[in-house]
This record gives C-alpha cells, sequence and structure tokens, in this order.
C-alpha cells in the first residue's frame, strides 16, 4: 500500500527540484542548444542551395560552351573551305598562265624560227643565184670561147625565148 | 587476445557490468535477507524487502558489514525536514534525534506526532475514558466496548523496535496537530545528482554549440543531438504545429531527459529508483497537467463544460464525462510510469528473491544453486530490457504530454467528430494529431 500512495514529502521536492532543473537548463542550456541545431541546420540548407545553384550555373555554362563550341568548329569548316577553293583558283590560274605562258612562248618560238627559216631561205636563194650567175658565168664563158659556138647559143636563146 | 574483436571486447564489460550488478543486488539482498530473517525468527520476507528496495527511505544504504551477531549497516542517515503546526519548521540531523526529541514517533516510516508516552496502564485507562468522553462518546459502560477498542486504536499507537528484546512502547497520538514530512530523502537527494548531472552535462554541449558554431557535432554533443532533434521533429511539432511548439520544447525536453537519466541512475549500483515512486511521477503529470489548463483554448473549455454539437441533455450527461476525463489523463501518466519502473525493479528483485527461498536463507545451498542459473539468464535479460525500458517510458511520457497540450491547444469548433477520435487514440497509446 505505501508503494502507492503518495507521500506529501516526495512530491514537493519533486515539483521543486525538476522545477530548478527546468529553470537552470532553460536559462543556461536549452536556447543555445536549440538555436546552435537551428542555425547549423539553416547553415546546410544554404549551403545546399548555394550548390544547387552553382551546379544549375555550371549547367548553364556548359550549355553555352559547347555552343560556343559548335560555331567555332563551323566557322573552322568554313574556313577550311574557302581555304581549299582558294587554293584551287591560285592553281589554276597558275596553270592556266603558265599554259597561256607556254602557248605565248611556243608561237613566239615558232614565228622565230619561221623568221629564221625564211631568212635561211632568202639567203639560200641568194647564194643559189650567185652560184647560178657564175655557173652561168663559167658556163657562157666557155661556151663563148669560139665565136661559132657564141651565135650558136645566141640562137637557141632566143628560140627558145620565142618559144616562151 | 588478437582474437577478440573489438565489440566481442565490449560486450565482455557490458556482461561482466550487468553480472557484478547482479551479483552486487544479490549480496545487498543477502545481507537484508539476513537481518529480516534475525528480526523474524528465521523467515525470510522476501515480499517486504522488495518492497523496501523500491520505496522511498530516509537513509541512503549502501550495504552492510558483519559485525557482532548482527549486520552493520553501512547507510548515510538523511535529516528529517518536519513541519509542525506546533512548533513550525524544524530540523533532526537523523532518525534518532527526531525520536528523541519525544515528539514523534515512526509507523511505518511515516512521521506521527505525539501527545505522551504511556507508562502505565492505569493511566491509559484514564486517558481513554477522558477522550472518549470528549469525542462525544457517551458512557463507557453503556457504549460497547468494541467502540472503545476502536477508538483507543486510532488514538494510540504500539511500537515495536526491531530489537525483540526490548520492549514495546505505547503513545498517545496528538490529533490536534498536522505534520508535515519534508525531508529531503533519498529519491529526492538522487533526484538532485541526476539534476547536477542533467545541468553538467547539457551546459557543456550548450558550450560546444557557442565554441563550435557551424560545425559539425562532437562528443557529447554528437549523442545528445539527434535525441533533442528528435523530440522536436517527431513530439513537439507534429502535436504542437510548427508555430507554437517552440514555446514547450524546453519542457518536453527537460522532461524527457529527467526521467531518461532517473531511470538510468536506477539501474547502476548503489543508486534507487526515482520514477519508481508514485510521488515523483505524480509530480511530474501535474506539472503537466498545469501546462495543459493554462495552454487550453476556448474551444476546448467549451468542450468541458458545453458540448458542441449534441442535444440539450446529452450536454449536461456529457459535462460530467469530460471532467473525469481531463483527470484521467494525469492519472495516466502518473500510474504508467510508476507502474512501468516499479515492476521493472521488482521483477529483477523477484528473480534474486527465488534464490533465496529456494535456498530458505543458506539453509538448502543446493536449492539455491539449482534457481542460480535461471535467476542469472532472466536476470541479465530484464536488466537489459530496463535499458530500453527507461528510454521508451521517458519518450511515452514526453509524447503523452506534447499530445496533451496539442489537444487542449486545439481549436476543434470545426472538426469535433474527427478530433475526439484522436482523443481515444492518444489515450491508448498516442497518435498523431
Amino acid at each position: 500500500m505505501e508503494l502507492v500512495l503518495p507521500q506529501f514529502g516526495l512530491f514537493f521536492w519533486s515539483v521543486i527540484l525538476f522545477l530548478s532543473i527546468f529553470l537552470v537548463l532553460n536559462k543556461f542550456a536549452w536556447p543555445k542548444i536549440i538555436q546552435g541545431i537551428q542555425e547549423r541546420e539553416k547553415s546546410i540548407e544554404h549551403a545546399l542551395q548555394t550548390a544547387e545553384l552553382a551546379r544549375d550555373e555550371m549547367k548553364k555554362l556548359e550549355a553555352s560552351n559547347s555552343k560556343l563550341l559548335e560555331e567555332a568548329r563551323l566557322e573552322r569548316d568554313q574556313v577550311i573551305k574557302e581555304a581549299r577553293a582558294i587554293g584551287e583558283k591560285i592553281v589554276n590560274e597558275a596553270k592556266e598562265k603558265a599554259s597561256l605562258e607556254v602557248a605565248h612562248m611556243t608561237s613566239t618560238a615558232r614565228m622565230q624560227i619561221e623568221a629564221e627559216k625564211m631568212a635561211a631561205i632568202t639567203e639560200l636563194k641568194n647564194e643559189v643565184g650567185k652560184l647560178s650567175i657564175s655557173i652561168a658565168e663559167k658556163i657562157l664563158r666557155r661556151e663563148l670561147e669560139n665565136p661559132g659556138e657564141q651565135e650558136a647559143v645566141v640562137g637557141r636563146l632566143v628560140n627558145e625565148m620565142n618559144l616562151n | 587476445m588478437k582474437y577478440l574483436k573489438a565489440g566481442n571486447i565490449r560486450l565482455f564489460w557490458v556482461t561482466t557490468f550487468v553480472y557484478l550488478f547482479l551479483i552486487f543486488n544479490s549480496l545487498q539482498f543477502l545481507q537484508a535477507s539476513d537481518s529480516h530473517a534475525a528480526a523474524q525468527g528465521g523467515e525470510i520476507d522476501v515480499a517486504g524487502i522488495m518492497i523496501h528496495h523500491v520505496t522511498d527511505t530516509h537513509d541512503w544504504h549502501f550495504f552492510d558489514l558483519p559485525g557482532e551477531g548482527h549486520y552493520e549497516a553501512i547507510s548515510i542517515d538523511l535529516p528529517w525536514l518536519i513541519y509542525d503546526n506546533r512548533t513550525g519548521l524544524s530540523v533532526y540531523p537523523t532518525t534518532e534525534d527526531l525520536l528523541h526529541s519525544g515528539k514523534y514517533i515512526l509507523e511505518h516510516g511515516k512521521v506521527a506526532p505525539i501527545s505522551f508516552e504511556v507508562t502505565s496502564i492505569n493511566q491509559l485507562a484514564h486517558h481513554v475514558e477522558e477522550d472518549f468522553k470528549n469525542a462525544g462518546g457517551k458512557n463507557i459502560e453503556l457504549d460497547s466496548l468494541y467502540w472503545v477498542n476502536l477508538f483507543a486504536r486510532e488514538h494510540y499507537v504500539l511500537v515495536q523496535d526491531h530489537n525483540p528484546n526490548i520492549p514495546p512502547r505505547l503513545y498517545k497520538l496528538d490529533m490536534e496537530s498536522t505534520v508535515l514530512d519534508l525531508s529531503l530523502t533519498k529519491t529526492s537527494l538522487q533526484m538532485v545528482l541526476v539534476g547536477l548531472a542533467m545541468i553538467l552535462v547539457f551546459i557543456s554541449v550548450a558550450g560546444y554549440y557557442s565554441r563550435r558554431k557551424g560545425q559539425g557535432p562532437k562528443g557529447l554533443q554528437s549523442f545528445v543531438e539527434p535525441v533533442i532533434v528528435f523530440i522536436r521533429d517527431q513530439i513537439a511539432i507534429p502535436h504542437l504545429g510548427e508555430k507554437k511548439y517552440a514555446r514547450f520544447l524546453p519542457y518536453l525536453l527537460t522532461l524527457f531527459f529527467f526521467i531518461w537519466f532517473s531511470n538510468l541512475f536506477g539501474l547502476t549500483p548503489l543508486n534507487s529508483n526515482i520514477a519508481g515512486n508514485i510521488s515523483v511521477t505524480l509530480a511530474l503529470a501535474i506539472l503537466t497537467f498545469i501546462i495543459t489548463l493554462f495552454s487550453a483554448s476556448r474551444s476546448f473549455w467549451g468542450h468541458v463544460f458545453w458540448f458542441p454539437g449534441v442535444p440539450l441533455p446529452v450536454k449536461f450527461l456529457m459535462m460530467p464525462v469530460e471532467i473525469v476525463g481531463m483527470f484521467t489523463k494525469p492519472f495516466a501518466l502518473t500510474v504508467r510510469l510508476f507502474a512501468n519502473i516499479a515492476a521493472g525493479h521488482l521483477m529483477l528483485l523477484a528473480l534474486i528473491g527465488l534464490i533465496f527461498i529456494l535456498g530458505k536463507g543458506g539453509q538448502s545451498v543446493v536449492g539455491g544453486l539449482s534457481i542460480s542459473p535461471l535467476t542469472l539468464a532472466f536476470g541479465l535479460f530484464i536488466y537489459c530490457l530496463e535499458f530500453l525500458v527507461a528510454v521508451v517510458q521517458a519518450y511515452v511520457f514526453t509524447l503523452l504530454t506534447a499530445v496533451f497540450i496539442g489537444q487542449a491547444m486545439a481549436d476543434h469548433s470545426h472538426d469535433h467528430a474527427e478530433d475526439h477520435s484522436s482523443t481515444d487514440h492518444a489515450l491508448a497509446g498516442g497518435s498523431h494529431h
């Protein structure tokens, strides 16, 4: 029976002691602890949010980076293409010029050759003329050593002329 | 040793500690049973020893040492602080001083005021006749002797010393005076120790928060913090609401840790249980009750005195029901905690007591030895279980406190049907609001 009957003294001290523990802890411990926990939770939440933001930022940056890269690649392709075209054009032009030059040179050479040939022919003609005159002179001189023969020749020549 | 893992070594120490505690308890029991057996002629009053073990005392008894023919108690006598309407507040350093004052006797450990000691049978007869007449009795001759006998029993008390060689003494009780025993008893002193431990622990933990601002928890802080966060997030916020919980959180935290620490203290050798005293649990329940009443909303009082939404006759029917319901809550809190803690200690003592019952107080060694393995196995189990009960009961008391305050604060003018079902659940063991 004693077990289940409250005693006033113990009840009284329980209230006093519990309340004093409560008051001391409420003054010196709980506010600091509760506030400390809350502050840490807030700072963790804040850190998480910041991390999230940073990640978003990173994603955006990455996207713009790849866009830039793509653009650069396109531009490079363009540049290469243009360079190739220009190169081709230069080569073509050079070829054309060269062939023109060649043609020109050939034609000049031909003309020169022709001219030389003509000169040579003329010279040959002259030489042949001179030769033939001298030959003719010689022949004539020999033929004309006796007067009879001179007459025969002249007569033949005259004949021949007439025939012509 | 190298084959043992760290966990095994820890387990070894825990087991050793538990068994040492059980053996220590058994020794205390042995000594107590021995001195009791001496007083009662060989019979061991196991139930008496058990009850004595869990109830409050005015001395802090550690153990007994064998003396000449009897056991010498090694204990601290705690001072008596007594309020008496005849003399006011007075202090007696020891129980002996109290009894030598001639103003009080001890009746089953309770202080009773006395007028004088009756020294002869003639004096007794004279006083009984006088008192009986003064109290309204007409004539001893006419009135039944049975009533006089009853009357005498109420006004006179026979005190028998523990030592049967000292003759009993008869005292006349002082019926006029009222006496309040305000002594700082063993349990109160235990509470002082618990309080000091709590203040030490939590002020040092609070120091961690100001010294290590923004850093992770460390040491004692990392042990205590999850519990505090649990009480806040699982008990305070769900039942008291996001807006109002902060006002009650310090009380809930103090309550939880006070009960938990008390229970843990009670499980260590040389200390006694605290929450196994109904006066302590009653004090806690009444504090909760007062807080509940002061934070009650208008609609709570409306529900108590003028139940809404029912016909007029039912309103009158509901009023006493609701008023009784208001008081059953603290009553349930009181009894639940007290019964759980006291029962745990009694279980352990009963298991140890088995050895002494079967061993017939040392006469049958075989009987005592045969039950010992069972006692040790079950004792170990109950002792470990008590550590779980220690925290579970602290949790339940705190949870129900939060539930009751939350219900009283809630404005349930809109949803009474739903609200009352949750009241029933809370009484059955707590539910979410």
